[in-house]
């Protein structure tokens, strides 16, 4: 790496855990923030619980979600509850720009570490709070996960067939969404302070978040009191558009045909010119009212070819199409080969593990991975003796405390 | 909080939940339009289903907080004008197809040329360069290639989207996060850059980390409605109550342990399970499954009890204990009722905002954030096509009136 990088000199202390906070605070590591993970042996971080495994084998060390998602951190393994807990973590608060927290409201309150505590330490203290459903209101302390809250905001109740009961987004999906909200927050957060000196204090409903990626359908609803119809996998806009059966087990091509001449130089590709002077489906009204019998007709031609060979010979037509890539298919993906999106590095415990890297470019100071995720305690002497300047005397006593676990 | 900087928006339908986080987050947003306005303003659903530039609600969703001028950008009278505006301007945002815009004179380096502190955000399906940058996609297109695709939906049915469009807002809101990572860099070295965000890439968010299977060595995960297949385990995460549908996380383990145990003391209160049951090893449960130490009958026999529970009760009785007894269930919402959600109004959640042109006001998703001292305000509607060619025109590049008179009878803006 010979360029600085954007965030450098920005320091974060992150109390936050599984995947949603961790999740944004990894794209400020990328790019150079110093971000210390504080965590506890005692109430181990469930991220380290959910795999992907190394080897397909559990344990707080093998998660592959929590080495994606804390890749470049510095790790401090802290009990919090204790007096001296309590201090070093007052003392990284003094070094900090930035405090996250994701715990249910009130945790910070009752250990006493609320922002008007934090900012009587640091007055220019920026500090942020994400939970499910926000600090504040009668669920305020609803506890749970991204799947529950993506259950609350509408998410499953718009990923279903309609003769079906709700499918649902894959797993925590409000957890892949709010991080970026989280991250331009706190970027936006750290603007301000470096023109005013102000800091402040950001709550975070990730439900709040998440709705954004709702916006025409609960506009639909509040402007024109409709619940928008469920579509499968329909479009208003296009047909034919799904995802249709290829050769071979649960392989699928996902096909969407915008324009007229999509539609002509798909025909064509199928050999079935005469299709597309077929009235039922000359334009996109009667396609899209013959949704069906057109679904049936591309099936036939695409269920004895592979899925690969499908993608390739739409696209060369530009016609929209892709393989529906499964997820041992991605690591092979030459796109995303072409991209460096899998990034292998050195783990003391397993050789070597591989992350995601960041996903979007800078042309001119692109993201850097320096460390692997911090395993359990990894960084204890860096942050206690590199950063907050602690002799080695005290860190070894407050290691016999058992304070640093 | 951005108050000080400009940005012009010059995306299409892929990219306008860029410019409006922006903008939401205080910058002066300017939509560039084509004249007649964008194509992205006839996509519906519309106000009324009236199909109308200014009805459209995609429209709505992804433009407030911003200003709308018309531009030809293909005009040889119009590339100065944008190219006036580029020298004034912190941030421009574009979701062309790679390449397009340079095509035009239009490209990173041509206005780099002159404004060097310019930041200039592309957002594309895979990226500006490589063997798929060319592809011809689509919201579908897009969760098919990234992943999210294959793990949404039921088993025996084809992957499943979500009915609202997903892939680009992954896309839009990656790139405004992108965008101020390099205007972080930017207040230090002075210079802009080229922020290049692959969709693609964005929606591997949505993978929870399992894109990375293979170089764990570990199986893969397997859609499944309401649930899904890790290995072996079929975890169940929709239940049928008598009035709809909940998500409950029946799980174990150190986390989910204490909360699944809450609930099988409420079953066994109510006469649903046996005592044994009830006092199993929730925390040690998951390991033991996962070792085959317990038989996995046993957590279909678990969830089959659980399944004779919830049935019996009611969503609004579920959502109360959930939050009584602090337990894993929430109800499965529908758009109706997250609007009239207790939780968002008490929180103020919902902003009116005053369509002058429509008589009316509308109610809009509110601030994505509560920020204490630099709050989200919604200074703009959604703009109606052009409607701030003259301020802008007039007031920030100072043409007369009759040069945009004569702009505006050649089709220029």
């Amino acid at each position: 790496m010979a360029h600085a990088l954007p965030l450098a000199g920005v320091h974060i202390v992150d109390l936050m855990w599984v995947i949603a906070g961790p999740s944004a605070t990894r794209v400020l590591a990328d790019y150079g923030a110093t971000v210390v993970r504080i965590e506890s042996t005692r109430h181990l971080d469930t991220a380290r619980t959910i795999g992907p495994f190394q080897d397909g084998s559990p344990g707080p060390e093998n998660s592959g979600l929590f080495q994606n998602v804390n890749a470049g951190k510095l790790g401090l393994t802290l009990d919090m509850a204790s007096d001296a807990g309590r201090e070093i973590f007052l003392d990284l608060v003094r070094w900090a720009d930035v405090v996250t927290e994701s715990f249910s409201p009130q945790v910070m309150r009752s250990l006493g570490l609320a922002y008007d505590t934090l900012q009587q330490v640091k007055p220019d203290l920026i500090m942020l709070s994400t939970c499910l459903m926000g600090q504040t209101g009668p669920m305020a302390n609803f506890a749970g996960f991204g799947n529950l809250a993506a259950a609350i905001s509408g998410f499953f109740s718009l990923t279903r067939w309609p003769d079906r009961a709700p499918a649902g987004p894959f797993s925590a999906y409000t957890d892949y969404v709010s991080p970026r909200f989280t991250a331009m927050a706190i970027l936006a957060a750290l603007d301000h302070r470096h023109r005013t000196g102000e800091g402040q204090y950001i709550d975070q409903s990730q439900v709040e978040s998440a709705l954004h990626f709702l916006g025409p359908a609960l506009l639909d609803y509040t402007v024109n009191d409709r619940e928008q119809t469920l579509a499968g996998n329909r479009d208003p806009h296009m047909a034919p558009h799904g995802v249709y059966a290829a050769a071979g087990d649960d392989r699928w091509v996902a096909l969407a045909v915008q324009t007229e001449e999509q539609w002509k130089a798909l025909c064509g590709v199928m050999q079935q010119p005469e299709l597309a002077r077929n009235p039922r489906f000359a334009t996109l009204t009667s396609r899209l009212a013959h949704q069906d019998e057109l679904d049936a007709i591309i099936t036939d031609w695409t269920r004895t070819r592979e899925a690969l060979d499908l993608e390739t010979i739409l696209q060369e037509h530009d016609i929209a199409a892709s393989v529906v890539q499964r997820l041992y298919d991605l690591y092979d993906d030459p796109q995303l080969q072409h991209r460096g999106h899998f990034v292998p590095r050195e783990h003391p415990l397993h050789g070597t593990i591989t992350v995601e890297n960041s996903r979007f470019i800078l042309s001119r100071t692109p993201a850097w991975i320096g460390r692997t995720a911090p395993t359990l305690g990894r960084d204890n002497h860096e942050v206690l003796g590199t950063i907050l300047g602690y002799s080695a005397e005290r860190i070894a006593a407050l290691e016999a405390q058992g304070v640093l676990q | 909080m951005l108050s000080p900087y400009r940005v012009l928006d010059l995306t299409t339908e892929r990219g306008l939940l860029c410019g409006q986080l922006l903008g939401d987050l205080g910058a002066d947003v300017i939509k560039v339009e084509t004249p007649g306005g964008d194509a992205a303003r006839r996509l519906g659903p519309f106000y009324q289903d009236v199909p109308h530039p200014d009805r459209s609600l995609f429209w709505w969703a992804y433009n407030r907080n911003k200003r709308s001028i018309t531009l030809d950008l293909s005009s040889l009278e119009g590339q100065p004008l944008l190219h006036q505006l580029v020298a004034k301007s912190d941030f421009l945002i574009e979701s062309d197809t790679p390449g397009a815009l340079a095509a035009r004179g239009l490209g990173y380096d041509e206005l780099a040329a002159i404004n060097p502190a310019l930041v200039y955000v592309s957002i594309t399906p895979f990226g500006q360069t490589g063997p798929k940058a060319g592809y011809a996609d689509s919201d579908l297109i897009i969760l098919a290639a990234g992943g999210p695709l294959v793990l949404t939906g039921d088993d025996d049915r084809p992957p499943l989207r979500v009915s609202v469009p997903q892939g680009y807002l992954h896309a839009s809101a990656e790139a405004a996060v992108a965008a101020l990572i390099a205007h972080h860099e930017r207040q230090r070295s002075g210079l802009g850059q080229h922020v290049d965000v692959s969709a693609q890439q964005a929606v591997m968010q949505a993978t929870q980390s399992f894109c990375l299977a293979a170089p764990c060595n570990e199986s893969e995960v397997e859609r499944m409605s309401g649930g899904a297949k890790v290995g072996d385990l079929v975890v169940q995460l929709v239940w049928p109550t008598q009035d709809g549908y909940v998500a409950i996380l029946f799980l174990f383990g150190p986390a989910i342990g204490p909360f699944t145990r809450r609930l099988m003391e409420w079953m066994h209160a109510e006469g649903f399970c046996d005592t044994a049951t009830r006092d199993k090893d929730w925390i040690g449960l998951l390991t033991q499954l996962l070792t085959g130490q317990e038989p996995l009958s046993e957590y279909d026999r678990l969830k089959r009890l659980v399944g004779e529970f919830i049935i019996t009760k009611s969503k609004a009785e579920l959502t109360r204990e959930a939050l009584a007894r602090g337990l894993l269930i929430a109800p499965i919402t529908t758009i109706g009722e997250v609007a009239d959600s207790e939780q968002l109004a008490e929180r103020d959640y919902w902003h009116l905002l005053d369509h002058p042109e429509l008589g009316r006001s509308f109610r809009y998703p509110g601030p994505f954030a509560k920020f204490s001292r630099t709050p989200i305000t919604y200074r703009h509607r959604p703009p109606t096509a052009g409607e701030h060619n003259d301020a802008v025109y007039r007031d920030e590049l100072g043409l007369s009136a009759e040069k945009i008179a004569t702009l505006q009878g050649r089709g220029v803006i």
